[in-house]
């Protein structure tokens, strides 16, 4: 029934396409995951102040955030950022050019868009932390930063690893819809190739595994990362 | 404490609305000032951009066709999703493996790609007895977005009924049930209560997700927006975004409201 053809990988065109692709898509990924952690981390600290006003600001970003498809984020911010966003003069060609890229376009939603999700993660992570702890910490005459800095931040850092997980290899997901706006990323040069050499079914089976593989080994780092930070006899890890 | 509590939340209830009436008093100080025109080109297209055609009736695509692309594959992904979450519950080898294998594949693979393999794996139609049955673009949309949301309800499932605690299993296995037994009497029965969050949650991701179901070239809003917008202006483009990014979020955020109600309750339950 299928009749896989995948002769056309041994041209070199088509390697190198697909690296750079890789190559692409690894970039975006880690700096939106980076600033995804940053944005979420932040956001569950300023959180943590009890600030109504700040409080009510985060929710209404985080709900707007997860609420509407990443795609069309990506559509909106490349569309403001890049077509009526800021404009500079090429000095070689005289021609008025976006200050942003799509990449950079792209980069600044999905950090936006993990960011949302992450300070859920991180948030729910102080939240669920025993109360018990703090108080521990406040018998033994910790100061509040000092509580935070030692007891609790380390504490829920652990406890939100596995939705944070979750969220990062979500973000990876999501990169391949910077596409879209036309991101030289794998699933752009996978169009590129197909468009090229008709062998649709191949390319797309080839760039699943290859998504998939990359996903996987993304999980299996953070649960090694997980392993790594378990504190001994507290949590998932001890028993 | 308890008064401080609430005094806080009030607080907090107070500055989200003052945002959402910043919000307005925007809308409408733009629309004085220019914005009133770009309003009405977003009116006048906002039948297409809800039922796909310019009259509003009959509906052909636009916003309500993503909404029935999410309810056929939710219908689809809840009935693989139970399937391959008791698969993945069983205790042959043979069965649980290979359904932890396709699991962790679907949800390891981007659904936008899994979107575009489906489109090119699935052929045209296929010939049963000499029945043919078409797929067209919307089938398989409804097939590449359900296999995703499938792995991801199977695994709201493991979860539901690892969260039951063994004492269950013990006092059902002593007062001689059969696994089968257990499973449908004891088991499922409180499994399901815990389910619900979980499943309304993968709803409102799917209906987020449903927007990449324009790579397939049915008539959804984006493909509409896309398409018959080239001829607006750029600047009337930024308030047909911002409307089409309402739509989404006034369908979604209700449903996550609900979703996290639920959750609560049901945290409170546990024996």
């Amino acid at each position: 029934m299928l009749d896989l053809d995948y002769s056309w990988l041994a041209d070199p065109a088509y390697q190198s396409w697909l690296v750079v692709g890789v190559i692409n898509t690894l970039k975006l990924a880690a700096i939106s995951s980076i600033a995804a952690t940053l944005i979420g981390m932040l956001g569950a600290l300023a959180l943590t102040l009890r600030i109504a006003w700040l409080d009510a600001l985060i929710e209404l970003f985080v709900e707007v955030f997860r609420n509407t498809p990443p795609l069309l984020q990506m559509l909106f911010a490349y569309f403001t950022l890049s077509t009526l966003g800021l404009q500079v003069t090429d000095p070689d060609t005289g021609l008025s050019m976006p200050l942003l890229s799509a990449f950079a376009c792209a980069a600044i939603s999905l950090s936006l868009f993990g960011g949302a999700l992450a300070i859920e993660a991180f948030r729910s992570g102080i939240e669920t932390m025993p109360r018990a702890i703090i108080e521990a910490g406040q018998a033994l005459g910790y100061s509040r930063w000092a509580r935070f800095w030692r007891i609790e931040a380390p504490i829920a850092t652990r406890i939100s690893l596995p939705a944070l997980t979750n969220i990062l290899s979500n973000l990876f997901k999501t990169t391949s819809q910077a596409s879209v706006i036309t991101v030289p990323e794998l699933m752009y040069y996978a169009g590129q190739i197909y468009n090229d050499n008709f062998r649709t079914m191949e390319v797309m089976i080839l760039v699943l595994v290859i998504y998939v593989t990359l996903v996987s080994i993304l999980t299996y780092l953070m649960a090694r990362l997980e392993r790594w930070m378990a504190f001994p006899g507290y949590g998932k890890a001890a028993s | 404490m308890m008064t401080a509590q609430l005094s806080y939340d009030a607080k907090k209830k107070s500055v989200l609305f003052l945002l959402a009436a910043a919000v307005v008093v925007w809308i409408i100080v733009d629309a004085a000032t220019g914005g009133d025109e770009h309003w009405a080109r977003v009116g006048v297209r906002l039948p297409l951009l809800l039922t796909g055609s310019g009259d509003g009736w009959p509906v052909t695509g636009g916003f309500i066709l993503n909404v029935l692309l999410s309810i056929a594959s939710m219908a689809v992904a809840t009935a693989l999703g139970t399937i391959m979450g008791i698969a993945t519950l069983a205790q042959r080898a043979v069965i649980r493996l290979p359904a932890f294998l396709v699991m962790n594949f679907l949800r390891n693979s981007p659904w936008l790609v899994l979107l575009f393999a489906m489109l090119y794996i699935i052929p045209y139609e296929i010939r049963v007895f000499g029945m043919v049955i078409p797929f067209p673009p919307f089938m398989k949309a409804v097939i590449g977005l359900a296999l995703p949301t499938a792995a991801n309800f199977s695994e709201v499932i493991r979860g539901a009924v690892q969260s039951i605690h063994s004492g269950q299993w013990e006092a059902a296995r002593s007062l001689g049930y059969s696994t089968r037994q257990i499973y449908m009497h004891v088991i499922l029965p409180q499994a399901f209560r815990r389910m619900i969050p979980g499943w309304m949650n993968l709803y409102a991701l799917l209906m987020i997700a449903t927007a990449l179901a324009t790579v397939t070239g049915i008539q959804d809003v984006l493909t509409i927006l896309n398409t018959s917008l080239a001829m607006e202006s750029e600047r009337a483009l930024v308030y047909f975004y911002l409307t089409v990014l309402f739509m989404f979020f006034a369908y979604c955020y209700p449903i996550a409201v609900f979703a996290r109600r639920l959750e609560r309750a049901v945290k409170g339950d546990n024996i």
